[in-house]
């Protein structure tokens, strides 16, 4: 139980005024003790006072605002933890190549990642999502979290100006540290959505492996690609290509070698993507182990509603006072 | 004040009176009056006036003789007036300005009758300032009396009447006791067992809407005048006749505590007659 404004509660000995003084309009008669006692006139009198005062503790209850305190409730789904990492660089406002095929001409690639991520996360109920943006360094966006409304806020909210650099290590490093505190929930991944893809050091790289490892995380990579960008699956990059690999390949190397699950898509058009979506969808769906928060009450109404109901009797008990007994002279 | 009549009542007293004063009242002393009370010699009462031939010419002492008269003389009249809060109650007039109209009745009575008259008010205590020492003419009563109609009562009760014996005179006097008696009864039966040598006429002030005109129905808060003690009543037929059969046991508990020591009261509901007073004195008391 919590109160809005506490400091109000100090008024609460004031509901006691009715019962420690007497009314004040009363007649005045010869002698009380002449009158029989009668119970029910006692009652009504005490009833009238404890009305009273009832009507005055909650009107200062209810200026005080009740209301419970917000719960956490365990509650068991199907889900991942799923840490998004979405690509800012400048490059993502380039026309995404699979525009052209679905009638969007021109859409960019960081609408169209929004867009397919706002999809994958709508079909997900139960997931805990957070989200880490990246361009020159990692921009922390939300903590993982259950709520539907906050991730899709926050993958709109990455649709915007950006920055030139593409710093993947700094992306995966922030969204690795969003695991963290959060107890481990046995489907854990990392959804890395980039174009291209920057040079990742040799030191990040040996703390991204100890880290996805320690903390059980699988890595999804979706690469957007660019009309006439370069095709990380193409063979002529596996074996004895003789001149400098471009970067994204060099990842894609790099993270092949990582000691966790690992898989890469190439989004060419929407279906490509929405078939890698659909591929991650089935792939992380273990049950899942999160708290719900549900929000604390308020019970002013309920102290107001109180209050004038008891006051509403009393106003029926003015009603049915004497008004023809004349006593004064 | 005085301008405005004040009606009186005829009253007598069933007793004799041992005032020398010459009044209108029987009395046992010797004097010019008419009442035939024995015989004496000349030599021990040597008033030639009053010499019975008759008698002197039948005693074979030869001794001569005068008749004996008992005078006529005044009795003390007295009013103890209640001051309690009780008395602040009325509907129409205040039981304290029917108490003023009786005690001016009575001083306009008493001094028409040659009476002396005096005020004695009490509540708790008796009251040094609402005081009058006995008095052959009616006017400071008749004030103090016209006083009591504005005046206020604090909160207190009766408890006075025990100590009002002490003012009043050693000889036997008509006393009016004007209260409502809402008084508990053990300090009543005190101050009459002290005053039985008095001839008192206890004069109980009612008001209708105490008891007989109450609400049908409906609630309300009373406050005691006396003790400030609150109740709230909630008035319904059942409730009403419980409160009437109580004041009807009231009155006969004050009945019969007065008929104990030989008195009447004199039931005053809402305003004051004096005819009615009249009455009673023809009805009660033997003349």
């Amino acid at each position: 139980m919590g109160f809005a404004h506490p400091l109000l509660l100090w008024l609460l000995p004031l509901a006691a005024l009715p019962i420690l003084l007497d009314r004040a309009n009363s007649r005045g008669y010869s002698w009380v003790a002449m009158l029989p006692s009668d119970p029910l006139s006692n009652l009504i009198g005490l009833l009238l006072k404890i009305l009273a005062a009832i009507s005055l503790f909650c009107i200062i209850l209810g200026l005080a605002g009740p209301h419970s305190l917000e719960q956490k409730i365990q509650r068991i789904g199907v889900g991942a933890q799923i840490g998004m990492v979405i690509d800012r660089s400048a490059s993502m406002d380039d026309p995404f190549s699979g525009g052209t095929a679905e009638g969007r001409v021109g859409e960019t690639k960081s609408v169209a990642a929004a867009r397919i991520m706002s999809d994958f996360v709508s079909q997900r109920k139960n997931d805990m999502i957070g989200v880490v943006t990246f361009s020159n360094s990692a921009m922390y966006v939300l903590p993982l979290t259950d709520s539907r409304e906050a991730v899709l806020a926050a993958i709109s909210a990455t649709a915007g100006n950006s920055l030139f650099q593409t710093n993947i290590g700094g992306g995966l490093t922030s969204a690795v540290s969003l695991f963290e505190r959060v107890p481990d929930s046995g489907s854990r991944a990392i959804i890395l959505i980039s174009d291209g893809a920057g040079r990742v050091g040799a030191e990040v790289q040996q703390k991204l492996r100890d880290w996805l490892e320690r903390y059980n995380l699988s890595l999804y990579w979706v690469v957007l690609r660019q009309p006439a960008g370069v095709d990380i699956f193409d063979p002529k990059y596996q074996d004895h290509y003789e001149e400098m690999l471009p970067s994204e390949v060099e990842l894609y190397n790099y993270f092949n070698l990582l000691r966790t699950p690992f898989h890469a898509y190439q989004a060419e058009d929407p279906k490509s993507l929405a078939a890698a979506i659909a591929d991650i969808n089935q792939k992380e769906k273990k049950p899942i182990k999160y708290m719900q928060r549900i929000p604390g009450h308020d019970y002013t109404q309920l102290c107001y509603f109180i209050a004038a109901l008891m006051i509403g009797l009393l106003l029926s008990v003015k009603y049915f006072e004497l008004r023809t007994w004349n006593t004064k002279p | 004040m005085s301008e405005q009549h004040i009606k009186e009542f005829s009253y007598h007293i069933g007793w004799r009176s041992r005032s020398r004063r010459p009044g209108r009242h029987k009395s046992n002393q010797r004097g010019m009056g008419m009442e035939f009370r024995g015989h004496t010699t000349l030599l021990a009462y040597p008033d030639p006036r009053r010499i019975d031939i008759r008698q002197t010419i039948r005693d074979p002492l030869e001794q001569i003789h005068v008749r004996l008269f008992n005078q006529k003389s005044v009795t003390p009249v007295f009013v103890l007036c209640d001051l309690s809060g009780s008395m602040q109650y009325g509907a129409k007039q205040k039981k304290l300005a029917v108490a003023a109209d009786i005690a001016q009745s009575v001083a306009q009575s008493a001094t028409r009758n040659r009476d002396l008259v005096g005020f004695i008010g009490f509540d708790d205590v008796v009251r040094e300032d609402w005081l009058c020492t006995l008095s052959a003419r009616p006017h400071s009563t008749v004030e103090m009396a016209e006083n009591l109609r504005d005046y206020q009562a604090a909160e207190v009760g009766s408890r006075g009447v025990i100590d009002t014996v002490r003012l009043l005179p050693r000889e036997r006097s008509l006393i009016f006791m004007v209260s409502d008696f809402h008084m508990p009864i053990s300090d009543l039966e005190e101050s009459l067992v002290l005053m039985q040598r008095h001839h008192i006429v206890p004069v109980v002030l009612w008001d209708s809407t105490e008891y007989t005109d109450l609400p049908e129905f409906g609630i309300t808060n009373v406050t005691d005048p006396e003790t400030g003690a609150k109740r709230t009543l909630f008035l319904r037929k059942a409730y009403r006749e419980q409160i009437l059969q109580s004041f009807a046991e009231r009155r006969e508990l004050i009945k019969s505590l007065f008929s104990r020591y030989d008195m009447e009261p004199f039931f005053v509901e809402n305003h004051f007659d004096a005819d009615l007073l009249t009455d009673y004195f023809h009805q009660y008391v033997a003349a």
